[in-house]
């Protein structure tokens, strides 16, 4: 198993009861899980854990067979090579598309990052944009950034919370297509957070529905998604 | 086992750095705590028999009715401001901020100018009218005199607050009391006072403390109050002992204030945190009662800014000749050299402790935060006090270390600019401190995150993204507390080395030995520095709407 959580539980600081219980999932290496469930039932609390944003109160994450969290050791984020595509993408505004790209490409030459950078432009198709500032992008161009951004080290795992949330209808459906296309290219391992069953269908391998912090349901997109009767529906 | 871990997690350079600074900041203050327990002195006994009851009423008595004339002046202007509209609304509106730009000490000596023998009053209407009047009536160097002085020239602090608190929140209370036919009176003492309450405490604790830490005012016009008594203490009789008592005491009186302030604005912060913020509307007024609000909010324009600063506009016109030597040149460096110096210190270690904060939040941090800008309400002669102890306490320790390194063996420490700078930084973090949270709360923490999932170390982010980011609370926070000490008196007072003087304290010095005329200068310099600090604060860093 490529990543693996075993009885994670954790809490955030200013709240008593757990967030997220128990919560225990295994991905293979380059699969697509994504992750439905209503407001507020610890989907992105699940990402920032395994990003390393937050430290479980119990239980173990492995990534690639090292421990990343259990009783006695806590990875840093910035030592895990998990990457991670936010809701509103998180684009440095001081920074170009170029430098915020080549931002997190520490141990190479500057002809390496060069590189780097064409490869992962060529990759999202942004090449004319590289010396744009982010509020010069349309929504989705932006997206498209924070997603090269986000590849650009070659993470192992890559992690999305709502990443369509911000597009149009339109736009969102062109670009988890293209997504998908990417994704199983590069054959990165990724988890993405979604509140639209449409998005999972579309792109996922496997889907984990969550509740109140724990695992409702996982299973085959189609197979879980099908099932209304066994599925509160999930509001857009 | 858990926690053992946390804490390994946490302790990074950041925290240790912060708990570091931390505790140099509060050196000062346990200093005077534990030797104002223990430290005798010889003319404690007398002081406290004869003379500490004169100086508690008369700082107990300024106090008092400094705040009820700030809140009668503040309060009205706040109200009438936000809810009516009447000739020159709008230049009044910021107009009447105006008055924190000139520091009491400098209103004091200006007033004083204006109202004496020679001053232009008298001139006149001797000149013209061949009237003489009776001095005892244009006397202002007294306590009533000075209650007027700090009042014009603080009455802002409650007024800004108000101000702000009614145009935003008041709305709805406000206008349904107009539709069941209240008149103004009914409106303004049943509801505009009861629901102003908490912003009136807190504007009028800002003046509170402002006048517990003035020494100038009180110094110059011969009043006796505890923080005139600490200068005296330790530069008439060089008795430390009895100084830090009094600074004891002075600071007994800051908690009791600090503690009344929390308990009478209750649990409501200034806001109702509505989250539809609907600005009050402003009825138009006309006739006579629309002049009679201008007259009323002009008089106060006119006495708290306007003639005191046209008088010293014209000093300065008269005798600008004689003052701008190389001495004013190297009063200009002194000052700028101070403050520049303290204002980097306070905002890296703003920077520091803000960042350390933000990351790592929990009740430690919290804590940590809240010690820094303690500083903001004790008393400038309080702090020098704290700092001075301290020093000399270390000069004594590092005596042999002097000896072995060849210097003659006397105070290095305390002689020197360092212990001045030390205390402006406790005294000013908290400005310094508050910019800067405000520029890291506007960023969040998604873009360190983000730095991080990308690779970068806390410290690494810290320097290719959080700072870039909030570049501008930092520099703002940097000019607030440059002017701040710019205009500080009785720290540098009690501080200064010998022979060194800021543009404060030398015209306080010039005031002092009736040279009124050649402290305009180096005034109206100030006044003009502060009003930039003024326009910064409301405009750049609140981004207030109008
Ligand atoms: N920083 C925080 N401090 C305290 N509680 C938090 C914090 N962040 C989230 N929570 C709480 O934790 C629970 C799970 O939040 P989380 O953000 O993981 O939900 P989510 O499933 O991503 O919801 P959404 O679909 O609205 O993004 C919620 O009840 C939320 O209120
Ligand atoms: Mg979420």
């Amino acid at each position: 198993m490529f990543v693996q959580l075993k009885n994670v539980s954790f809490h955030y600081k200013n709240t008593k009861e757990l967030t997220i219980q128990n919560f225990s999932l295994a991905i293979e290496k380059g699969e697509i899980v994504s992750i439905l469930g209503k407001s507020g039932s610890g989907k992105s609390t699940i990402l920032r854990l395994i990003a390393g944003l937050e430290i479980p109160f119990s239980g173990s994450i492995h990534i690639n067979e090292s421990i990343m969290a259990d009783d006695k050791q806590f990875i840093q984020p910035e030592k895990r090579g998990v990457g991670m595509v936010f809701q509103d993408y998180a684009l440095f505004p001081h920074m170009t598309v170029a430098e915020n790209i080549k931002f997190g490409l520490k141990k190479m030459s500057r002809i390496q990052k060069k590189e780097r950078l064409d490869e992962v432009l060529a990759l999202v198709g942004l090449k004319e944009y590289v010396k744009r500032y982010p509020y010069e992008l349309s929504g989705g161009q932006q997206q498209r950034v924070a997603l090269a951004r986000a590849i650009a080290p070659n993470p192992s795992v890559l992690l999305f919370d709502e990443p369509f949330s911000n597009l149009d209808a339109e736009l969102q459906i062109k670009i988890r297509d293209e997504l998908r296309t990417i994704l199983k290219q590069t054959g990165i391992t990724s988890i993405f957070v979604t509140h639209d069953k449409m998005d999972a269908r579309a792109l996922a391998d496997r889907v984990v529905v969550m509740e109140e912090g724990t695992i409702f349901r996982v299973g085959e997109p189609a197979e879980v998604l099908n099932n209304e009767f066994t599925m509160s529906p999930v509001p857009v | 086992m858990k926690l053992f871990r946390l804490m390994k997690l946490k302790m990074n350079s950041w925290a240790i750095l912060s708990f570091l600074i931390t505790i140099i900041i509060m050196m000062p203050i346990l200093f005077i705590t534990f030797e104002f327990f223990t430290r005798s002195s010889e003319n404690w006994e007398h002081i406290n028999e004869y003379l500490l009851n004169s100086y508690l009423f008369n700082t107990l008595l300024i106090l008092f009715f400094t705040g009820l004339l700030t809140v009668f002046i503040g309060v009205s202007m706040a109200w009438f401001i936000s809810a009516y509209d009447f000739p020159l609304r709008g230049f009044f509106k910021w107009g009447l901020i105006l008055p924190l730009a000139i520091p009491p000490y400098i209103g004091a000596y200006t007033y004083n100018g204006i109202l004496n023998y020679t001053g232009v009053i008298q001139s006149i209407l001797r000149n013209f009218y061949q009237i003489e009047v009776n001095q005892k009536y244009f006397n202002i160097m007294s306590i009533p005199g000075a209650i007027f002085i700090f009042s014009v020239f603080l009455f802002p602090y409650v007024y800004l607050i108000t101000k702000n608190f009614l145009e935003n929140q008041s709305a709805s209370l406000v206008e349904n009391a107009r539709l069941l036919g209240s008149n103004s009176f009914e409106i303004f003492f049943r509801i505009v006072i009861p629901i102003s309450r908490a912003s009136i405490v807190a504007g009028v604790s800002l003046v509170i403390l402002e006048v517990l830490n003035d020494y100038g005012v009180v110094k110059y016009f011969g009043i006796q109050t505890l923080s005139t008594a600490i200068f005296q203490t330790w530069f008439g009789m060089a008795d430390l002992g009895s100084a830090i008592k009094l600074s004891g005491i002075l600071m007994m009186i800051v908690v009791v204030i600090l503690m009344a302030e929390k308990w009478l604005r209750g649990r409501k912060k200034y806001s109702y945190s509505n989250s539809k913020v609907r600005p009050l509307k402003p009825v138009k007024l006309t006739g006579y009662k629309a002049w009679a609000i201008f007259a009323y909010i002009s008089a106060v324009f006119l006495l708290s800014f306007f003639i005191p600063f046209i008088q010293l506009v014209k000093w300065t016109f008269t005798t600008y000749k004689q003052v701008l030597s190389d001495e004013f040149i190297g009063l200009i460096w002194n000052s700028t050299f101070v403050a520049f110096t303290a204002a980097a210190v306070i905002v890296v270690i703003a920077l520091i402790i803000a960042n350390f904060s933000r990351l790592f939040e929990g009740r430690v941090t919290n804590l940590v935060s809240k010690i820094v800008v303690l500083g903001y309400s004790i008393p400038g002669a309080v702090i020098a006090i704290g700092v001075l102890t301290l020093f000399i306490a270390l000069d004594r320790q590092l005596l042999i270390f002097y000896q072995l390194i060849g210097l003659t063996p006397s105070l290095v420490l305390s002689l020197s600019l360092s212990m001045l700078i030390f205390a402006f930084v406790i005294r000013f973090m908290a400005i310094g401190y508050n910019s800067i949270e405000t520029g890291f709360d506007k960023i969040g923490t998604t873009f360190t995150e983000a730095s991080r999932t990308l690779g970068m170390t806390v410290t690494q982010t810290f320097f290719k993204v959080d700072l870039k980011m909030i570049k501008g609370a930092v520099a703002g926070g940097f000019i607030l507390v440059f002017i701040e000490i710019l205009k500080e008196l009785p720290l540098t007072l009690i501080l200064q080395p010998f022979n060194f003087y800021t543009l404060a304290t030398k015209a306080f010095q010039y005031a002092g030995d009736e040279r009124i005329q050649e402290a305009a200068s180096a005034s109206i310099l100030i006044i003009l520095i502060s009003g930039v600090s003024i326009y910064i604060f409301h405009k750049v860093l609140e981004k207030e709407p109008g």
